[in-house]
């Protein structure tokens, strides 16, 4: 695969520490977020805190709505104005907006929205965390369309998520869910933050199915949430013209998928197990990889918590350890939607056994098993609202294939 | 090493906000890595609170506590819910004004008491943190200061600063005390 074309993060940046949902509001701000409408809800209700005074201190607009309705309406309205917008919730909330995620979705509207995942359904459990709405944020709205969704795992990568999303919602003109949860919400870590504003780029023609020009300059503009031709007038009422249309908005998202997805790999080179996670279950799972292994985590982190570790780590004589046995690898996949079902079966061709963990009744791996014929794929679930232990994981793993050998 | 830090109290007690400030004083004064996690009822006062810290100077992986290192209790329902894990190598604080044990290897401080005496009662998060701090290794007491110092409006810093100070000698005390016993 083509490495991955992104503008790099500068490289001066000031070292602080950060709450999840900190993080993630400076970034916003950071990406150039000039208008942020919300309603408060646990655990994602700092969000909507620090946007409140950061708004203010960068010329922005900051409204608290009457509801989650609302606040997705006026984010998407915000940007057919030309600032560009964000909203934050979490699952209840995330629920009301999706009526209007679909809108934004035929509308070409690049907005962000960051559901801070508790566990649910309903009111459910507002201070615990969960990984339920990875459906929702794929299909909670009516009709076809794509999505792009980022799951982060750390501080930093809240950071830099949010960064991300603002990019890829410019870049291919669609909303942008960042799909964070109650721990990495609420997590405090050392993040590297940067000062200033980032120029993000606007799409090319050719990522947009209907360019309107006049479309960021407010009133003149014909925006549309019936299907539309590129002036915006309406072809509703024309099959073959809006089966195309659709076929656009599935392939502008569809034929970039190298582009987009970004899947972290961890000494899998040699492993014929795998761990799949996303989130902040993957921080258990690559803590469960490495005690396995017998390697410690490197010493003298800098920045993102990720990154090629086996490059810079030498390899240790492994410490023997009840789980030594087990060739595990792990797989964390960040850009959790679009499915990036080739990047996963390259990854996966050698893996026998790919074990999914996951904070809900197992929904990923459906996906995963979908994805992967020749291995077996387990699901390692758990319910209510706690992470995994990393022993959990490797218990979990040492008995299945102990059973099956 | 992985220094595992766990608070347990009632919410209202300032729990995680010296889970916080103990954090701030690890990750940026002493340039270690911090992860700082919480679990709380959705009560804004009163129900039980949780508050970890992870300190490390290698990568930080697993961020919740596996395996408790350091345990400060704020009141006896956080002491008996997690006092079960305990193993005798652990390290033990009570709030001695709410906690009652009989544990002699646990370090008792009148947390609460010396707060009272202060006529802030709400500083009892402080006085523990500068217990806390004086037992921790490679952590300096100006450390936690310029944390604190930095978290608060100036005209809160001082009293809050004033019980760190209160703690970290309490506990000076008491280890001289020990010493001389011995």
């Amino acid at each position: 695969m083509e490495p991955q074309q992104r503008e790099p993060l500068p490289k001066s940046g000031r070292k602080t520490i950060l709450q999840g949902n900190e993080a993630c509001a400076r970034a916003a701000v950071y990406a150039g977020c000039r208008f942020f409408a919300g309603y408060p809800i646990t655990p994602s209700t700092e969000i909507i805190e620090v946007m409140s005074s950061e708004m203010v201190n960068a010329g922005g607009t900051f409204i608290q709505m009457e509801d989650e309705i609302a606040s997705a309406c006026a984010i998407v309205g915000a940007r057919w104005g030309g600032k560009r917008s964000m909203t934050a919730t979490s699952g209840p909330g995330f629920t009301l907006m999706q009526e209007t995620i679909g809108f934004a979705a035929v509308t070409e509207t690049p907005v962000v929205i960051v559901n801070v995942q508790r566990g649910g359904p309903s009111t459910g459990q507002p201070t615990m965390s969960s990984q339920q709405d990875i459906y929702q944020v794929r299909y909670g709205s009516h009709g076809d369309y794509e999505m792009i969704a980022l799951a982060p795992s750390s501080v930093q990568e809240m950071y830099d998520f949010t960064i991300r999303a603002f990019e890829l919602s410019e870049k291919f003109r669609t909303p942008v869910v960042l799909l964070a949860d109650e721990i990495v919400g609420h997590m405090r870590e050392k993040v590297i933050v940067y000062d200033g504003e980032r120029q993000i780029r606007g799409g090319h023609r050719n990522y947009v199915v209907s360019p309107q020009d006049d479309f960021f300059t407010g009133s003149n503009s014909l925006v549309e949430g019936q299907f539309h031709d590129d002036m915006g007038r309406r072809i509703g009422h024309l099959a073959d013209k809006s089966g195309s249309f659709l076929a656009s908005l599935e392939s502008k998202i569809q034929n970039h998928i190298d582009e987009i997805s970004d899947v972290d790999t961890f000494f899998m080179e040699d492993a014929d197990i795998a761990i799949l996670a996303y989130g902040s279950v993957a921080r258990p799972a690559l803590q469960a990889v490495r005690s396995a292994k017998g390697i410690r985590e490197e010493a003298g982190a800098k920045g993102r918590f990720v990154g090629n570790l086996r490059k810079v780590l030498p390899w240790k004589k492994p410490d023997v350890n009840p789980y030594s046995h087990l060739n595990v690898g792990m797989i964390k996949v960040n850009s959790v939607w679009p499915f990036p079902d080739k990047e996963i079966q390259r990854l996966a061709k050698n893996c026998k056994y790919v074990f999914v963990p996951e904070m809900n009744v197992g929904k990923y791996v459906r996906e995963v098993d979908r994805c992967l014929k020749h291995s077996k794929v387990i699901s390692l679930r758990k319910l209510g609202g706690d992470l995994h232990t990393p022993t959990e994981i490797l218990a979990a793993i040492a008995k299945e294939v102990e059973q099956h050998e | 090493m992985r220094l595992n830090v766990r608070f347990a109290g009632a919410g209202g007690q300032g729990v995680i906000l010296s889970s916080v400030l103990l954090a701030k004083a690890y990750g940026l004064g002493e340039d270690m890595n911090i992860s700082q996690t919480q679990s709380y009822g959705p009560e804004a006062r009163g129900g039980a609170c949780k508050a970890e810290v992870v300190i490390s100077d290698e990568y930080i992986d697993y961020m919740k506590v596996d395996d408790v290192d350091v345990f400060i209790a704020y009141n006896q329902t956080g002491y008996d819910k997690y006092c079960s894990d305990l193993e005798t190598k652990d390290m033990v604080l009570i709030n001695s004004t709410l906690v009652t044990t009989n544990n002699p290897d646990h370090y008792h401080i009148p947390g609460t008491k010396i707060a009272e005496e202060m006529g802030k009662p709400q500083v009892v998060n402080m006085v523990m943190l500068g217990a806390l701090t004086k037992l921790l290794p490679r952590l300096h007491y100006d450390k936690v200061m310029d944390a604190i110092w930095e978290d608060f409006p100036a005209s809160l810093a001082v009293s809050n600063m004033e019980a760190f100070d209160k703690g970290y000698r309490f506990m000076e005390e008491q280890l001289l005390q020990k010493q001389s016993a011995s």
